[in-house]
């Protein structure tokens, strides 16, 4: 983390100093949002007076084979990717501009540096010099101004980079705007956004950020697999297996920079979605780490001897309405739905406690613009006669889940206590296949969504009016005034202000009941070292090695 | 005999192409072909790019044009996106030039399968992958199977009403009685589970898949073998029992004939057509069964692709399953038709 070099130094990365020593600011976010500027995450440290955390891969050992169980799905063009195992794999010989670590920092790994100025306008990116590709060719400005340029492109089907570079896009042909991507020389692109965005360069951390040839032709990656990672993938079986082996003719520019990779060869074997069937796995040696354990299995792997890596994360289970469909579209309803659950009595039972309660607006605590808004007033018999005198005291609701294990218990333990509040209420469990068909459209359902690094962006991609993830179709055009004057201000505490308001609004609406924030868990046999959960399920595998 | 066989071949061809007529219907009704458009673009897609994607990959055409297409014996859709073709036959994008030489016809009858949506593979790839897979599986059960089941049920069956008879046709009904689905869960709890268990043998066949071992591979075997063991030794024991008390028996015992000589070589011969018959019905019941146990044991085989080429529309790819488990199904009927011939001689085949 020590490398990244930048002369100068953002005024803002002072101000958020000044805001951690005052205790308004925890080490996490600060982190985030100043290495985001273009500090580097040592000079962050030092900012706030703290030596940055000495790596303990000195003593890592070469060589071997790590077999991880984890989906083994079907590779697309990686800006349309919507899991992050497709990126997982890929990840192997496609790497990325940025990368953002457990610690909340973001280092720079195909850019040396960057920096934004004053108002975060104008971003300039230092490309890392001595990146080749894996087929000889140098890695240029030109490449990154082109993947932007692409990431940029709304009219590629289920691209969803293009949500995440909002403030580069001409919003009438969906495309890059002129003038928004400038290559300066071999090594320098300028990017000028349209208001000021302080997301842009976090979205270029997202699993859907891969860094493409110029040969690529917008299929299978792995088919043709030119990159720049230290991998190559051998096998791709989707649903049974996908190999990573160790690109021996291909040098790769992190060695120097920031240490490995160790491995020689990286495994991913899929056991479908059943965590019983991790477990076999691991008892039978076929395994040596999983992709995540939930739930009661994260105590039963623990049983196995096996180490557990935790992350703390606003990955989030949204129990949402669509307000669309009858009766949701009464927020009477909604809020009433809404008041007879306890969320803290959801976190106990749907995910034994493994988390943080959350407060129905989808922002985190860990967030750095997170305000404290009182608490949400829990309130079964009320909330039974506020439906009532709705008119729908009687009617019968759906709670739809996936029938994965802790988002079905969770779904369970939200029924029941709606049932307890003398509501009628269904409950349907759907396979995971045929469920995320329809996803956005389910009157009454539970999704999984996982972490953003800052709280204005999960809000940009899935409440803002007419967006293609917006499962509630929440419409509210003071909350997207709000929204937008919230992304457009760096200082933490003044955004705060504002997110105030976007979240009252989210909570006045009854736009979800967001029962927990969870932590999620990875196990590893005893001899796998460096492969630590990550908050946004990434695998960095230069840093996974094995003990002989 | 020829025209037996004529006779069953072409009912083959009619049921295969009345089964995959119903199977195209049904895989193609609007809301399974969205979910195929959400499985290729990603789940989070809007309906405006759901329509889009159908109309360019030429699923907005009649399901019976594309039926016909599927067969082959209607030229494949092509489609013109200013001087770039793409189209059934051709391989992703191609200029005039190559759209132009590129076969009119490609389906079934010309051999061409199609690719699976799910797998990324050609069919016939896919399912001769799985199929592998299966059949080293199918092949293990059979040599537990088969010789254990008429062990059991001769065992049974010589004496009627003994002890002996009385335990081992309780064990047969028991075996029976348990789908494999429960089973499967109680053998692994027992044998593999380290919380409870013995942990003598693996509750995963994954690595079976590469190299099959005692420990991964007995318990998806066993699984299977004891749900049609019961059963086939029952049968056997019945047909046993009839032919014990047959005339021909009783006079073999009053010439001198030992017990051991009445049973191998008068009885169990004749006791062994029935069996037979039940034996070849079990190729059906097994498929059924490799469903249950390749997804419990986490074995990718016919069975597990099966299951992932429904849950997620893999059009093609069902179409070639139910081609394949038609000609499974028939084929040992046929056999076993033709094996009666050799069993017994007084039935001919005309």
């Amino acid at each position: 983390m020590t490398h990244q070099t930048k002369p100068g130094l953002h005024p803002a990365g002072l101000a958020y100093a000044a805001e951690h020593k005052a205790g308004t600011l925890d080490r996490r976010e600060f982190l985030t949002r100043t290495t985001a500027l273009g500090l580097t995450a040592s000079a962050a440290y030092g900012l706030i007076g703290m030596a940055s955390p000495a790596q303990a891969e000195g003593h890592a050992q070469s060589g071997g084979t790590l077999r991880m169980q984890m989906e083994t799905k079907a590779l697309k063009d990686p800006r349309t990717y919507d899991w992050s195992e497709l990126a997982n794999f890929s990840r192997g010989w496609l790497e990325y501009l940025v990368e953002y670590n457990r610690d909340g920092s973001l280092r720079g790994m195909l850019l040396e540096s960057w920096e934004a100025n004053e108002n975060a306008t104008v971003f300039t990116l230092k490309v890392r010099p001595g990146v080749t590709w894996n087929n000889g060719d140098a890695f240029t400005a030109d490449d990154v101004a082109r993947n932007i340029t692409g990431w940029c492109d709304g009219n590629v089907e289920g691209n969803s980079m293009a949500t995440r570079m909002v403030s580069l896009i001409d919003s009438d042909t969906k495309t890059a705007r002129d003038g928004a991507i400038v290559v300066v020389d071999d090594m320098t692109v300028q990017l000028n956004l349209t208001a000021p965005d302080i997301t842009v360069m976090i979205g270029m951390a997202d699993y859907p950020a891969a860094i493409v040839h110029a040969d690529f032709d917008g299929g299978d990656p792995s088919e043709n697999p030119v990159g720049t990672g230290p991998y190559l993938p051998t096998q791709n079986d989707v649903g049974i297996k996908q190999v990573l082996q160790r690109n021996a003719d291909h040098t790769w520019w992190g060695t120097e920079v920031y240490g490995g990779p160790y491995l020689d060869t990286i495994e991913y074997i899929d056991y479908g979605t059943d965590p019983a069937a991790y477990i076999s796995g691991a008892e039978s040696g076929e395994i040596d780490a999983t992709y995540q354990t939930v739930g009661d299995f994260v105590d039963i792997f623990d049983g196995l001897g096996w180490n557990k890596s935790e992350a703390v994360t606003a990955a989030t289970l949204c129990v949402r309405f669509n307000q669309l469909q009858e009766p949701y579209d009464n927020v009477a309803v909604r809020r009433a739905l809404q008041k007879a659950v306890d969320n803290s009595i959801i976190l106990e039972l749907g995910y034994n406690g493994l988390g943080t309660t959350a407060e129905n607006h989808h922002v985190c605590p860990i967030h750095p613009e997170y305000a404290e808004l009182p608490p949400q007033i829990v309130d079964p018999v009320a909330a039974k006669a506020e439906l009532d005198e709705a008119g729908h005291g009687d009617t019968e609701f759906e709670l739809i889940s996936v029938d994965d294990a802790w988002v079905a218990a969770s779904s369970d333990a939200v029924a029941a206590q709606l049932r307890d509040a003398g509501m009628n209420i269904t409950r349907t469990v759907l396979p995971g296949s045929t469920f995320w068909n329809d996803w956005t459209k389910y009157p009454f359902s539970a999704t999984e969504w996982n972490m953003r690094p800052l709280g204005v962006q999960v809000l940009a991609l899935a409440y803002r009016s007419g967006e293609a993830w917006n499962e509630t179709a929440f419409s509210n055009a003071e909350f997207d005034a709000k929204l937008a004057e919230a992304m457009a201000i760096l200082d933490a505490d003044k955004r705060s202000e504002v997110m105030a308001d976007v979240e009252k609004i989210m909570q006045d609406e009854g736009v979800m009941i967001q029962p927990f924030w969870r932590s999620i868990f990875r196990h590893m046999a005893p001899n796998v070292r460096g492969t630590d959960m990550h908050p946004t399920f990434e695998h960095h595998h230069y840093k996974w090695w094995v003990e002989a | 005999m020829l025209l037996f066989l004529a006779r069953k071949t072409l009912g083959m061809l009619v049921t295969a192409l009345c089964l995959t007529l119903i199977v195209f219907f049904l895989t193609n009704l609007s809301p399974n072909l969205e979910k195929l458009a959400k499985s290729e673009l990603g789940a989070r897609i809007t309906d405006d790019e759901v329509a889009s994607w159908l109309d360019k990959n030429g699923y907005a055409q009649p399901t019976l044009v594309r039926y016909g297409e599927w067969l082959g014996v209607l030229p494949g859709w092509t489609r013109d996106n200013d001087g770039e073709f793409t189209g059934r036959c051709i391989d992703g994008k191609a200029d005039a030039e190559t759209a132009a030489s590129a076969s009119r016809f490609c389906g079934v009858v010309q051999g061409d399968w199609g690719e699976s949506s799910v797998f990324k593979r050609d069919v016939g790839e896919v399912v001769s992958r799985a199929l592998k897979l299966t059949g080293k599986l199918m092949l293990c059960v059979m040599l537990v199977m088969v010789p254990g089941a008429l062990i059991v049920g001769v065992l049974a069956g010589m004496r009627e009403g003994s002890r002996l008879d009385r335990s081992l046709s309780t064990l047969s009904i028991l075996t029976t009685a348990t789908p494999e689905y429960v089973s499967g869960v109680v053998l692994v709890a027992i044998f593999a589970s380290s919380a409870v268990g013995l942990k003598w043998l693996n509750g995963s066949a994954t690595s079976a898949m590469d190299n099959i071992t005692i420990a991964n591979f007995t318990l998806p075997v066993l699984t299977i073998a004891l749900y049609g063991m019961g059963y086939i030794a029952r049968m056997t024991r019945a047909s046993m029992t009839e032919v014990m008390t047959a005339q021909y028996i009783r006079t073999a015992r009053l010439k001198g004939v030992s017990f051991y000589n009445v049973v191998m070589k008068h009885a169990l011969r004749n006791a062994l057509i029935a069996p037979f018959t039940v034996i070849m019905l079990q190729f059906p019941w097994l498929l059924n069964g490799v469903v249950i146990v390749e997804t419990l044991f986490n074995y990718k085989g016919f069975g597990w692709t099966l299951v992932q080429a429904a849950s997620n529309n893999d059009i093609e790819l069902l179409l070639a399953v139910s081609v394949v488990s038609v000609f499974v199904v028939l084929i040992s009927q046929l056999i076993s038709d033709i094996g009666y011939v050799f069993l017994n001689p007084r039935i001919r085949i005309t």
